[in-house]
């Protein structure tokens, strides 16, 4: 297991960095996840890692020992491509021997070898066929299987799942981190799926025109987003401004353009204050209309089998988003009573 | 009915280009005197003549190592050049590609010439087949290098990063992914090599070492005095050689390439 210092990594293409100063430690066997937008520098950050690009400053470190200056090839890293990238003149098993062979491991040793990881892919019989004879899905595991094979110090994927079915993209997730557990390797993942990026990581690093606009677990990130451009791109969200009234230990009274509502946390902001909070779709409900709380009316609706999903103009002309389970549904043009669940709203910095 | 226009309309081009093969190799039978189509007689006296002519077997010796020699100097850094004008030059990558195309757009006569005024020049001169090895080069090394760039255009750069990620050096990944991948354009580009060498009569008349003569010179010298089946037989035993290289390479090396 290896733990990667990256310090104030800058790099640029011509114009301007594309990664901006970025500094990350990612400990001992942890899954980290590089998440996105496209072009935010995220297969830059990685390819650095891998050593196939020169950093423009900063450094990167295993375990200390500082790497700029040694080549891909001898950085001893797995790393698992878009499109796969497997040998098309090579079986499956020549794939897998092809870094073991590059390793000088005595040809008995690599039979086992390949056969044990072929058994973890679960492709144990597909030695002797060619990536073409495969599905996307296997071809997917013979990547993995190729990069784990070596027993490498790091796990480098940028967008492994993309290619793959929705159905298959699912299974993979789990399949993925079941054996990065196993193997107990540190793991660099890129992905601009804010679900793959939650539901597989230990820590997701959320990145924006080369800089990390924030890092931490993924219910961190998903419950408390630093800023409304991490709330936004992880999930969806409602932002709804307002000013605080008053302020009672950390959370505060907040007049709403349609309302008004106790918040649990305000941040920094202090009476008379404009605040920002995030509001999850789904940590609002709807209820048939009463004297009370605030008032909408139901612009759309759309089912969407587990959850349903609305759009609800207040008073004020702001559109609210919220999901709820299809128990009790409104129709498009109803009255409805908004009700936010207010222990999960949290306010956003810039 | 439009498939069916189509196979005459095949038919007809594969006529066209065929029949003076047929009728060459036809005549090359001949049991008369005369060079006459149809043959009058069936016989294999020409060859026998021919094979037994010092000045031709010679000749034909000489056309083959210059091809041999050809086909390898070319095919090396033809392949080195497609592989320098696609993975390294970057944006020179149409500037590299222009030049190495250059001696196709000059009539043969002329790169000939320049080659002759260059050789004597630096003081080579055409004592030796070395000129006429370097003008053939010249010529050819197009060809290698379309058929390398065409390979290697459909050749996934990130095969090559898989390699490195996996341990493999320059050298290894060279041997072991890249090359396997291009084979069948630098195979492709050998034989054209070989092939356009072989056949090619402007370049070695003019820079042909003295008193060294390739098969289509040495046809040529002798078809301006004589006139028998023997040149047909000549041209039949040239024609089959060609198809000959074809088949063999493709035989021998081809059906590895399409395995995947
Ligand atoms: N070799 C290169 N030359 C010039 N610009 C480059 C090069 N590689 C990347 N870039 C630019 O750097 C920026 C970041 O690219 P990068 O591939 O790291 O983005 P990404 O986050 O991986 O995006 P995506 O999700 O689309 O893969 C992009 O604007 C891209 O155009
Ligand atoms: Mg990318």
């Amino acid at each position: 297991m290896t733990e990667v210092r990256i310090s104030h990594l800058t790099k640029s293409f011509g114009a301007g960095p594309v990664v901006d100063a970025l500094s990350l430690t990612i400990g001992h066997g942890e899954f980290v996840s590089l998440l996105g937008p496209s072009g935010c520098g995220k297969t830059t950050t990685l390819r650095m890692i891998a050593g196939f690009e020169d950093a423009d400053s900063g450094v990167i470190a295993f375990d200390g020992s500082d790497v700029s200056r040694v080549p891909a090839e001898k950085r001893d890293i797995g790393m698992v491509f878009q499109n796969y990238a497997l040998f098309p003149h090579m079986t499956v098993a020549q794939n897998l021997a092809f870094g073991l062979e590059m390793r000088k491991i005595p040809a008995a040793e690599i039979r086992t070898r390949i056969a044990r990881v072929l058994d973890m892919v679960q492709l144990g019989t597909m030695t002797e066929r060619y990536p073409s004879q495969l599905s996307g899905g296997q071809q997917q595991r013979v990547a993995l299987a190729r990069a784990i094979v070596i027993e490498p110090r790091i796990l480098l994927l940028d967008e492994p799942l993309a290619n793959l079915d929705a159905k298959l993209r699912e299974e993979m997730r789990v399949f993925i981190r079941d054996i990065q557990r196993r193997v107990g390797i540190t793991t660099v993942y890129v992905t601009h799926d804010q679900a793959e990026a939650l539901s597989m990581s230990d820590r997701v690093v959320v990145m924006f025109g080369g800089r990390i606009a924030q890092t931490g677990a993924p219910a961190d990130i998903y419950d408390r987003p630093a800023t409304r451009q991490v709330a936004g791109f992880v999930g969806q969200v409602n932002v709804i401004e307002g000013v605080v009234e008053t302020a009672s230990g950390e959370g505060g009274h907040v007049r709403l353009p349609f309302g008004t509502i106790e918040a649990p946390r305000i941040g920094a902001a202090t009476p008379g204050a404009r605040v920002a909070l995030a509001l999850r779709p789904e940590a609002v409900s709807l209820v048939p209309p009463a004297g009370a709380g605030w008032q909408g009316r139901v612009v759309s609706r759309h089912y969407g089998g587990n959850l349903v999903d609305y759009r609800v103009a207040m008073a004020d002309g702001t559109v609210i988003h919220a999901q709820t389970f299809p128990t009790t549904q409104f129709e498009p043009g109803a009255e409805v009573g908004v009700h936010a669940d207010a222990a999960r709203l949290w306010p956003l910095g810039d | 009915m439009l498939s069916r226009l189509f196979t005459g309309y095949c038919l007809i081009v594969y006529a066209f280009l065929l029949a003076p093969i047929f009728v060459v190799v036809a005549a090359s039978f001949n049991a008369g005197n005369f060079l006459t189509f149809p043959p009058q007689g069936l016989s294999l006296r020409w060859y026998v003549v021919f094979f037994e002519n010092e000045v031709f077997m010679r000749a034909i010796r000489t056309s083959l190592w210059v091809a041999a020699l050809t086909a390898c100097i070319s095919t090396v850094i033809g392949t080195a050049a497609a592989i320098y004008a696609v993975r390294h030059a970057g944006r020179m990558k149409d500037t590299v590609r222009v030049a190495m195309l250059a001696p196709l757009l000059l009539p043969e006569v002329l790169t000939a010439i320049a080659l002759l005024f260059f050789f004597y020049a630096v003081g080579m001169g055409t004592r030796t087949m070395a000129g006429m090895v370097i003008g053939h080069v010249v010529i050819t090394l197009p060809f290698v290098f379309m058929n390398v760039v065409a390979s290697l255009e459909s050749f996934d750069p990130a095969l090559d990063l898989a390699a490195r990620s996996l341990g493999a050096g320059r050298y290894a990944r060279f041997r072991r992914i890249m090359l396997p991948l291009i084979k069948p354009g630098v195979i492709g580009g050998a034989l054209f090599a070989f092939i356009i060498s072989f056949d090619t009569f402007t370049i070695s008349f003019l820079l042909k070492g003295i008193g060294t003569s390739t098969l289509p010179i040495q046809l040529f010298d002798y078809l301006r005095t004589n006139f028998t089946p023997e040149a047909a037989a000549v041209s039949s035993v040239s024609i089959a050689m060609t198809i000959a290289v074809v088949v063999v390479i493709e035989k021998v090396l081809g059906l590895r390439i399409h395995r995947f």
